[in-house]
């Protein structure tokens, strides 16, 4: 704890070093691969780096080795844009009935918690015997689609109990009281105010599928997401091509990241400044 | 314990505490006697809780020293100071029974779970939540989590008792009911009671020594009485409320008085102190107790009498022994008269009557500069948000 | 109308969760009393698939083999995310850093778990990072071998990458605990580690239930870093299930993720036992 005249005690520095070495330990080896994914023609997986180039990128583009790069990567970021409008919608309308009683309110709710819990291996295989014994052949956009919204959706249906807890319903009576409809109150108070709520509930809904790999395993069928391409390339792929795709793939999610964080931001500042206004 | 002599005596000896460009606490000297019931008044923000925090030892002094029973108690750990501190959101472990709660001190030095549960179950005596000793602090009304907050600190044997706040908590019919009981408490334990309120009865009613704050410095360190019936500065006067405070300029001195001129041109006349020479042109600050003016329902006929305000009825409430009347237009800040009951129905005047106050040399109490900077307007009584 | 609203608003979520967790999961429940041969699987009911998992050795080795990676890791996860969020609660007073330094921690949650597992290949190997730093400074003479494809490889990353999921549910409850309790304990002569054990801990024991529950399902469906990671030398039982499913023989590997299935959910019912999670979730 901080002593009252400002000096920390040791404790501080110590917490602060281990703080400092888990940081250290979370991004470093990532950020090795990221210098590396850089290396020249000639380099191999690991230090020294033989000269700076982008060939192991042009190599994930090129070459028959490192698999349909380009067709997964499409399919994993199109199927993280659904799951990332379905999660939406699907968790902002659960949330608005959480907030009733309802019959069943409890059971639903245990459920969505059982699919956070429950192993990705289980929801896949589950999936892909229920179309093996249906005679339906796994599709990405299908038994993925329905694989990965099992894992965005709780998270989504968490944030929202979040959200819709420090959400105010005198805003709501409010407007009604003015004479707006439900759904006017809706969409002209209810999700402005929630909006940061909803770009978390975003976040998630992208990065969850776009990453996911155990549930994606079974259920995408012949055609795969970039994380099983990644995976089956740990094995085969002895190139720093392997390190140029992790590149990539986690420019996509910091992109992502970056844009809802930021928007989370400038919505505050905004409300922070009108609030300074008035 | 050696350096100390067991007592609760408090010497804080020019305390500063910043934080960060923020001045808290600018240069406080006072002595708390011991056994004595203190209490640090003012308005939030004063530095009054920041002075309570830094006896306990949650908070370490930039400048200056405290010391308990003469020891200079800098650096020590709370528990080495041999005090307590109650918390203003009593800060009961949620997750302890009653019992458990009052018995952590002991739990912490080790003490063996029979006479553990026998001494805290003595505290709860002490403070009538016997029959709630099992039970979880959520499942208590908040009078008796302050209870139990009280024998939570006084199973340390304290020395000193700190209280922050420890009645804002409670309706009014608890904190009357609780005001008496820390009296009855403190005179029953003989310790040092430090305790910070913001609300003026509850202070003068308690307190042996009243400490009136006002921006990190004391305005006033006297007994109830006589902070009440003799503030020493505007600020005072303003903040004990039952004054009302008026001001002139010295116009001339005749026999053993003075002459003032007000600011809407009514003259005072106040007694001069033996050993406080005046110049002439000096700003004097004055003031004169609600409950020793007479209203009179005649006008004065425009013509200027001397220590008599002519002013309209603003606001007229029923307080039950007396009759509050609030003037508008009598002079440049709020002024009210305090009519005992039978004499306001006799005459009673309405909303909109002219009417005049007046009072004695006799009744005038002499002013001296408020301390801190800038304190013209402070509202009496009421919380700063 | 109105009283229809909540089930209208629920359905599309229970409809999705019907159809792929609730159908799926109890379809892994019959599958596994089916019989089959090498070309398809047959509706039946018959215990030899479970007859064969419970009699054969491998099972228990695997199953021994799991729990001590859900141990291990669960044990240093807690004990990271306990410390960081202790960091991050009490020590870091300025809410803008607070939550600054809680995303950093955070952030690589959304990024891909498998490049943040083979990130640490070029780190281990023989010719890795580690190894030739620790002959650079002299410290060893030859590579360490147990660096990479061991048991050691596969905690490393499992904390990597699970440690998260501790951080956040303890910081959230740590967040919770009002301050002025610590200060009480302190008054109240408690030290240190007295206010650790006997206040905070207690206080963020739902953080710590729910943060538990995540790694200990998280290790035990694993089946990517392990196979990775010890390089093909260790199983567990959710990789020796997906052997089974490549050879086709869903039966036994449904039979195989049933028992997974009772014993994580005793794992898990065990802890919310001990702990009562409801009010956080719900909170």
């Amino acid at each position: 704890m901080r002593t009252a005249s400002g000096r920390r005690p040791l404790s501080f520095w110590l917490l602060t070093a281990f703080f400092v070495l888990f940081v250290l330990f979370l991004y470093g080896p990532m950020t090795a691969i990221y210098i590396l994914s850089f290396q020249g023609p000639t380099g191999g997986l690991t230090f020294p780096m033989r000269g700076v180039s982008l060939h192991w990128f042009d190599a994930l583009f090129g070459q028959q080795r490192t698999g349909d790069f380009a067709g997964s990567l499409e399919r994993a970021i199109l199927l993280a844009l659904v799951s990332m409008a379905v999660t939406l919608v699907v968790s902002v309308a659960a949330g608005l009935a959480f907030r009733q009683r309802f019959k069943g309110a409890s059971a639903i709710f245990y459920i969505a918690i059982a699919s956070l819990v429950m192993p990705g291996l289980f929801v896949g295989l589950g999936i892909s015997l229920v179309f093996q014994v249906m005679g339906v052949t796994p599709r990405w956009w299908l038994s993925g689609l329905g694989a990965h919204l099992t894992w965005t959706l709780p998270f989504g249906l968490l944030i929202m109990f979040a959200v819709f807890n420090r959400f105010n319903r005198a805003y709501e009576e409010a407007a009604i009281d003015l004479g707006a409809t439900r759904w006017k109150t809706l969409t002209a108070v209810v999700l402005p105010i929630l909006a940061p709520g909803l770009i978390a509930v975003g976040l998630f809904g992208f990065t969850l599928s776009y990453d996911e790999l155990a549930r994606s395993k079974l259920t995408v069928g012949a055609k795969n997401t970039l994380p099983l391409e990644i995976e089956a390339m740990t094995t085969s792929v002895t190139t720093p091509s392997l390190f140029a795709l992790g590149t990539v793939t986690t420019a996509v999610s910091f992109l992502i990241i970056g844009l809802a964080l930021g928007a989370i931001v400038m919505i505050q500042k905004r409300r922070t400044r009108r609030a300074g206004e008035a | 314990m050696a350096d100390n002599d067991g007592s609760g005596r408090i010497e804080i000896q020019n305390v500063t505490k910043r934080f960060g460009s923020l001045l808290a606490v600018d240069d406080v000297s006072l002595e708390i006697p011991h056994g004595s019931y203190c209490c640090l008044l003012g308005p939030s923000g004063c530095g009054k809780t920041t002075i309570l925090r830094m006896i306990a030892g949650h908070e370490t002094p930039t400048s200056g020293a405290i010391t308990i029973g003469g020891q200079d108690v800098g650096g020590l750990p709370p528990v080495r100071r041999g005090t307590a501190l109650m918390f203003q959101s009593y800060a009961l472990f949620p997750h302890l029974t009653v019992r458990d709660n009052v018995a952590f001190n002991l739990k912490m030095r080790g003490v063996a779970k029979e006479e553990r549960a026998s001494r805290a179950d003595e505290m709860l005596a002490l403070v009538h939540m016997t029959p709630f000793a099992d039970r979880m602090p959520a499942q208590l009304s908040g009078g008796q989590q302050q209870r139990v907050a009280l024998a939570r600190a006084l199973i340390t044997n304290p020395r000193v008792l700190l209280l922050d706040e420890p009645l804002s908590a409670l309706d009014e019919f608890l904190r009357l009911k609780m005001r008496s009981e820390l009296k009855r408490l403190q005179a029953d334990l003989g310790i040092t009671f430090i305790h910070v309120t913001h609300t003026q009865p509850e202070a003068i009613a308690l307190a042996d020594l009243v400490v009136v704050m006002n921006q990190g410095i004391i305005e006033q360190a006297a007994s109830a009485r006589d902070v009440y019936a003799f503030p020493r500065s505007p600020y005072v006067a303003r903040f004990m409320a039952g004054h009302n405070v008026l001001h002139g300029r010295l116009l001339a001195s005749v026999a053993e008085t003075h002459l003032l001129e007000g600011p809407t041109g009514a003259r005072y006349r106040i007694p001069a102190t033996a050993g406080t020479p005046r110049r002439t042109g000096e700003q004097v600050f004055f003031s004169v107790r609600r409950d020793l003016i007479r209203l009179t329902r005649e006008e004065t006929g425009g013509e200027a009498v001397e220590n008599a305000l002519q002013g309209t009825v603003e606001a007229v409430e029923y307080q039950g022994t007396y009759v509050k009347v609030t003037l508008a237009g009598a002079s440049d800040e709020e002024f009210i008269v305090n009519e005992p009951e039978h004499a306001y129905f006799t005459h009673p005047v309405h909303r909109g009557d002219t009417v005049v106050a007046s009072w004695g040399v006799e009744d005038v109490h002499l002013l001296e500069e408020d301390r801190a900077a800038g304190t013209k307007a402070a509202p009496y009584g009421e919380e700063a948000a | 109308m109105q009283r229809l609203a909540p089930y209208l608003q629920v359905a599309p979520l229970t409809l999705i969760l019907g159809v792929f967790l609730v159908v799926p999961v109890t379809m892994i429940v019959l599958v596994s009393f089916w019989s089959y041969d090498e070309f398809d699987i047959y509706p039946d009911l018959i215990l030899d698939n479970y007859q064969w998992i419970l009699t054969s050795p491998v099972t228990w080795s695997l199953y021994l083999k799991t729990l001590y990676y859900a141990l291990v890791t669960w044990a240093i996860t807690l004990l990271i995310g306990f410390t960081i969020s202790w960091y991050l609660v009490f020590h870091v007073k300025n809410l803008i850093w607070q939550i600054g330094l809680f995303l950093l921690c955070t952030v690589p949650f959304w990024t891909s778990n498998v490049i943040r597992m083979i990130s640490w290949i070029p780190f281990l190997g023989r010719e890795g990072i580690f190894n030739q730093a620790l002959m650079g400074a002299g410290l060893t003479g030859e590579p360490l071998e147990f660096l990479l494809f061991s048991d050691f490889a596969v905690i490393l990353a499992y904390v990597h990458l699970f440690t998260l999921f501790m951080i956040v549910p303890i910081f959230n409850s740590m967040a919770r605990i009002d301050p002025t309790l610590i200060e009480a304990a302190v008054d109240g002569g408690a030290r240190p580690w007295q206010v650790v054990f006997e206040v905070v801990l207690p206080l963020c024991k739902t953080g710590i239930a729910l943060g538990s529950i995540f790694v200990i399902a998280l290790v035990m469906g694993d089946f990517v870093v392990v196979r990775t990671m010890s390089g093909g030398q260790s199983a567990t039982v959710a990789s020796a299930m997906m052997n089974e499913i490549a050879l086709l023989q869903y039966p036994t590997a449904a039979a195989g993720a049933t028992i997974l299935l009772v014993v994580v959910t005793l794992m898990v019912a065990a802890i919310l036992r001990v702990v009562d999670v409801r009010r956080e979730l719900a909170g």
